[in-house]
């Protein structure tokens, strides 16, 4: 049998017969205690050493014990300074004897309050008596002291040790000690034969190479010891989920669009049938840029035609709206406050061609909104966009694909709340279950285009969109209570390096 | 969203449902679409709803709608209104305000809470359609306190909107106790200084009169002499604005409003003098316009869109319970109905908004949910596919992915990474990140007033706030950069860069260098650094990152100053290249 070379020192050194102490056996095996240790709990268990613990009481010196027995107590300093002072014949003034006994600091008030317990004479008024008939030098704590001092503690008077332990000059301390005996299995084995196997910590490319892997034991490990922290790269959770919301919505047929982030007004706000003067379109709501201020080039058809569905409708009973619209208005730059711009720039055909139903398209990127910053606010959020284009869609439809998509991320029982937006009628919010705590949460806003939206844009099929912040779908999935901990530069490092991964 | 107190009694009694707790009716008003916010001070529900029903201002409004809810109303109703006694004469009126409308209850008996609902229609119609009186503003006054000038007649009596020197006109406005000129009360009246700008540049000021005097000075503020109170029994309106459906549709919904408190409407005419400035000079209008608006829906894009089939009675029962009429005609297009709107409907512009009634009142929570039965081939576009791969690369380089906004401001993007503002240094001009910034109009946060131009001074800021935490801070992103354009549409050019930096106690250009080089091999791009100098980074320890030949970023190793600047207390080497770069 081959064994790691700790097992078999140890197997050698153990006795079928008695207990020996490991200790005892590692310093005959030339091993570390702990190696011993660990060797024999190894043996116990393949069932080849029995091992028996017991706990052991032992006193050891303090520091201040070990100045005393190597000279003197402080009190048996003072006896003597005080028999050569006379002092067993006639009081004698303190200061002096002191002065004499060469005490100093603590070591005085410790010689005075021993001196008078052991009887050594009297302090009195200042003064001090000795008396002749005290033998310090056979003092029961000293030959306490001693004996600690020399491994005898058997012969050290009991209430000495004890005097000992309440002066702080001995401690007292608990051990525990293992011993092993070999069991039969391991007679056995030890008559059989046992083999040191070579071992290696590191397995090396030269053991590999060599081949002499194959006659070596590997070192075990503590497999369950905590390893050291690894710092790694790590996709931004917002990242992540906007990749399982882009993968969701590959799985279900929708392409990805892209467009810009500073965009003309007539984009962001009149194709989708904004009024100028809605109040949504203050600059206090968005963003609008000093520098560029306007856009080069709009389509002229297609600004005539937005402008005619905002003043006069669309269709024999539109009314349009009664607000005023000029161009210069919708020639403004902004920042996007919705990515349904990209849909607008799509749906005309003035982003990739015209388009022929069905089509299915979606973005999720960022928008920007002049809002106050809070917890769940902020000026720059990603935005769920998506549409179906198709001939003749329902809100049943609409139902349909909405429930679809939120069940994926384990939003359920979907209720669709009438709603009122400028570009989409009918309208909805929309309403899910929580997966973790079961409140009703609104999760999206939703509708099918208005014809004063879709008719300019020369669609002239069904389209119907939904909108929804990636923020809140995060905070509904992992319930963080602030955005900005993981959104914008203060952004906290722990937390992104603790939060667990998208699934 | 528009939000209205209600008095939860007011609309038991309004809605004769003395029965309904506060909870049904609560549940009644959600299905509606208006939500329960929650109490007022007075005990009043606060309700919030989308704003296109701004009929429902006021708790008279809200108990119309539970009405026809409930079905205790069906169809359209239009109150009886008496022929006009007043004329509104309109001459000389300020060419910015040309638009006046106006009508007159009588026989009103209102108590405190009436009064209140009145005042609160009107400052919620102001705040909404009447775009912060802008557009539309109301002026109610106590019909006796009027003294008409005989204009049309033996027993027609008129007022007069014209308008007035702000520096001459005078008289007593509501809460104030002295005569006051316009402009005096547009300097130091409370009402005045919140409205005045809507008039301050005017020449003349909008301005109404009776044989008296004048009484009003709209959009600002009424006259005291006119108030109304709780004993005020006929009531004059007037509504001046910008746009003549506006303000008479505005003053639909407030005559509306009163005759459900049991007042009788009374019209008026508004006659335009023939030199008026406007659309409506030399005509009369009749006030309020209660005339009924037609419009024709088809049966098929009603069943198109809601998905259902319905027969023709469901429709007109379902129409009818959302306060329209509707009768079954035939079009072009096969079965039609031809629908009556009330005149205190402003959100029905298309037919699409009828279905949308019929759809409520059938109730969109019955309907199945269905998949649509149209195939397509989804994708990714080509650029979130590519920053998807840079980014994986980069994360699998040990780099911490970050997400910062792209607005940030000249001092963080400049100044402190020792930028030059653009612009003020010849020799730094093509330094990576020095382009002409998209600059935002009247920023309220001075933290966001540009979009950036590179993403370095987002990390570094990220760097900056998380000095607390363990390094190495190794942190990348993959975001917007922009900067003007000339020859983009938009005036801006929009680009994706990458920036990566390594904080660590001994982070060297060569660590930097070794992982650029593993992204560019990772995207079999050549990539070669001659040296540059950049104000952001050490000089000798800088280099232009060129990839395929063409230079598209920046490596170097961050100058001190800047690190200080950031209060970082060790060193970091970076990089920034555009994205499009690893195409």
């Amino acid at each position: 049998m081959k064994r790691p070379q700790a097992q078999v020192a140890v197997l050698q050194a153990a006795d079928a017969q008695e207990d020996r102490r490991i200790d005892d056996v590692a310093a005959e095996a030339d091993l570390k205690p702990e190696a011993a240790t660990r060797a024999a709990f190894e043996l116990e268990a393949d069932g080849l050493l029995a091992v028996s613990e017991e706990t052991l009481e032992h006193y050891e010196l303090t520091e201040e014990g070990d100045r005393y027995v190597r000279e003197s107590l402080p009190e048996q300093d003072l006896y003597e300074a005080a028999i050569d002072a006379g002092a067993a014949d006639a009081p004698v003034q303190m200061g002096q004897v002191i002065g004499a006994s060469g005490l100093e600091g603590g070591a005085v008030d410790i010689a005075l309050s021993n001196y008078a317990r052991k009887a050594y004479g009297d302090i009195d008024s200042g003064e001090i008596t000795a008396n002749a008939d005290a033998d310090p030098g056979s003092d029961p704590e000293m030959l306490a002291l001693e004996a600690v001092a020399d491994g005898r503690v058997e012969d050290a008077d009991a209430d000495a040790l004890d005097q000992l332990a309440r002066r702080g000059l001995v401690d007292l301390r608990e051990e525990t000690v293992r011993s092993i005996q070999l069991t039969d299995d391991g007679v056995t084995a030890l008559m059989e034969g046992v083999e040191a196997a070579e071992t290696v910590d590191q397995l090396t490319p030269e053991l590999l190479t060599s081949g002499e892997w194959e006659d070596v034991a590997f070192t075990e490990y503590n497999v369950e010891a905590d390893a050291e922290d690894v710092s790694h790269g790590k996709e931004h959770i917002l990242r992540q989920t906007a990749n399982r919301v882009k993968d969701t919505l590959v799985g279900m047929g929708f392409s990805e669009m892209e467009g810009p982030h500073a965009d003309a007004q007539f984009w962001i706000n009149d194709c989708l049938f904004m009024p100028q003067d809605h109040p949504a379109r203050t600059h206090w709501d968005q963003f609008a840029l000093e520098e560029p201020e306007e856009i080069g080039h709009l389509p002229p058809d297609l600004v005539e035609r937005v402008r005619s569905a905002h003043k006069e409708g669309v269709g024999p009973d539109g009314e349009g709206y009664h607000s005023p619209w000029t161009e210069d208005i919708a020639r403004g730059m902004d920042l996007r406050g919705h990515t349904t711009s990209l849909s607008m720039r799509y749906l005309s055909g003035h982003q990739v061609g015209e388009l022929d139903p069905p089509e299915r398209y979606f973005s999720v990127e960022k928008v920007y909104r002049n809002d106050t910053l809070d917890p769940t606010h902020l000026l720059e959020f990603f935005q769920i966009e998506g549409w179906v284009m198709a001939e003749d869609l329902s809100v049943r439809d609409l139902m349909g694909t909405f429930t679809e998509f939120y069940e994926q991320f384990g939003i359920t029982d979907l209720e669709f709340k009438p709603h009122y937006n400028p570009y989409t009628e009918p309208s909805f919010e929309l309403f899910g279950t929580h997966p973790e705590t079961g409140e009703v949460v609104e999760v999206g806003n939703s509708g099918i285009f208005r014809d004063e939206v879709l008719t300019p844009l020369g669609v002239d099929c069904d389209v119907m969109a939904w909108g929804l912040s990636l923020e809140r779908l995060l905070m509904l999935m992992y319930g963080f209570e602030d955005i900005r901990d993981v959104h914008g530069t203060l952004c906290d490092l722990e937390l992104l390096r603790e939060t667990e991964v998208m699934r | 969203m528009p939000v209205v107190d209600v008095d939860p009694d007011e609309l038991r009694y309004l809605t004769g449902h003395d029965e309904k707790d506060d909870d049904e009716l609560k549940s009644d008003l959600f299905d509606l679409g208006l939500e329960f916010e929650g109490w007022t001070e007075d005990d009043e529900f606060q309700l919030e709803f989308a704003p296109d029903r701004l009929d429902r201002l006021s708790v008279e409004g809200v108990a119309r709608s539970l009405r026809y809810h409930y079905g205790d109303d069906r169809g359209v109703e239009v109150p009886n209104t008496n022929s006009a006694d007043w004329t509104i004469e309109v001459e000389d009126q300020p060419d910015e305000r040309p638009y006046v409308t106006g009508a007159i209850v009588r026989g009103l008996d209102m108590d405190e809470a009436a009064l209140e609902s009145l005042i609160q229609l009107q400052e919620k119609l102001h705040a909404t359609m009447g775009r912060k009186r802008a557009k539309g503003a109301i002026g109610v006054h106590d019909l006796t306190m009027l003294k008409g000038d005989s204009a049309t007649g033996e027993t027609g009596k008129s007022i007069t909107y014209t308008s007035a020197d702000p520096d001459e006109a005078t008289f007593v406005p509501l809460d104030a106790d002295a005569e006051m000129t316009p402009s005096e009360v547009m300097a130091s009246h409370e009402t005045g200084q919140t409205y005045g700008d809507l008039v301050a540049d005017f020449d003349r000021v909008p301005a109404i009169y009776d044989a008296i005097g004048l009484f009003s000075f709209p959009p600002v503020i009424n006259g005291r002499r006119t108030e109304v109170s709780v004993d005020s029994r006929d009531l004059f309106i007037e509504m001046t604005g910008t746009d003549q459906w506006t303000i008479d549709h505005m003053c639909n919904i407030v005559c509306y409003a009163l005759a459900a408190r049991g007042g009788q409407v009374e019209r008026v005419d508004v006659s335009y003098a023939d030199d008026a400035p406007g659309e409506y000079a030399g005509k009369t209008l009749e006030r309020p316009d209660f005339s009924v608006r037609t419009k024709t829906v088809t049966h098929d894009r009603i069943e198109s869109i809601l998905g259902v089939s319905l027969d023709s009675r469901e429709v007109i029962d379902y129409a009818e319970r959302a306060g329209l009429d509707a009768t079954e005609t035939e079009s072009d297009a096969g079965v039609a109905y031809e629908v009556e709107v009330p005149p205190y409907r402003v959100d029905v512009i298309h037919p699409l908004d009828i279905i949308d009634d019929i759809g409520r009142a059938l109730g969109f929570n019955s309907l199945e949910p269905t998949y649509p039965d149209v195939s397509t081939v989804g994708g990714r576009h080509e650029r979130s596919r590519l920053e998807d791969a840079a980014r994986d690369a980069l994360v699998g380089l040990g780099f911490e992915d970050l997400l910062n906004f792209h607005m940030i401001n000249e001092v963080e993007n400049f100044e402190r990474m020792g930028l030059p503002v653009p612009g003020t240094d010849e020799q730094a001009a093509d330094a990576v990140g020095l382009a002409d910034p998209i600059t935002i109009q009247e920023p309220y946060s001075e933290d966001y007033t540009i979009l950036r131009t590179w993403a370095l001074p987002s990390i570094m800021m990220v760097l900056e706030s998380n000095t607390h935490r363990s390094y190495p801070q190794d942190l990348a992103e993959i975001g917007l950069a922009a900067g003007l354009d000339d020859s983009e549409n938009t005036g801006v050019a929009e680009h994706r860069t990458v920036a990566a930096a390594l904080a660590r106690t001994d982070a060297s250009y060569e660590d930097a260098k070794a992982r650029l080089q593993a992204l560019a091999d990772a995207f079999d791009k050549d990539l070669e650094t001659p040296p540059t100098t950049h104000p952001s980074f050490i000089d000798g320890r800088a280099a232009e990152v060129v990839l395929d030949g063409e230079s598209v970023g920046v490596i170097g190793e961050i100058h001190p100053k800047v690190l200080v600047e950031h209060d970082l207390e060790l060193p970091v080497a970076a990089f920034e290249f555009r994205l499009d770069a690893l195409e």
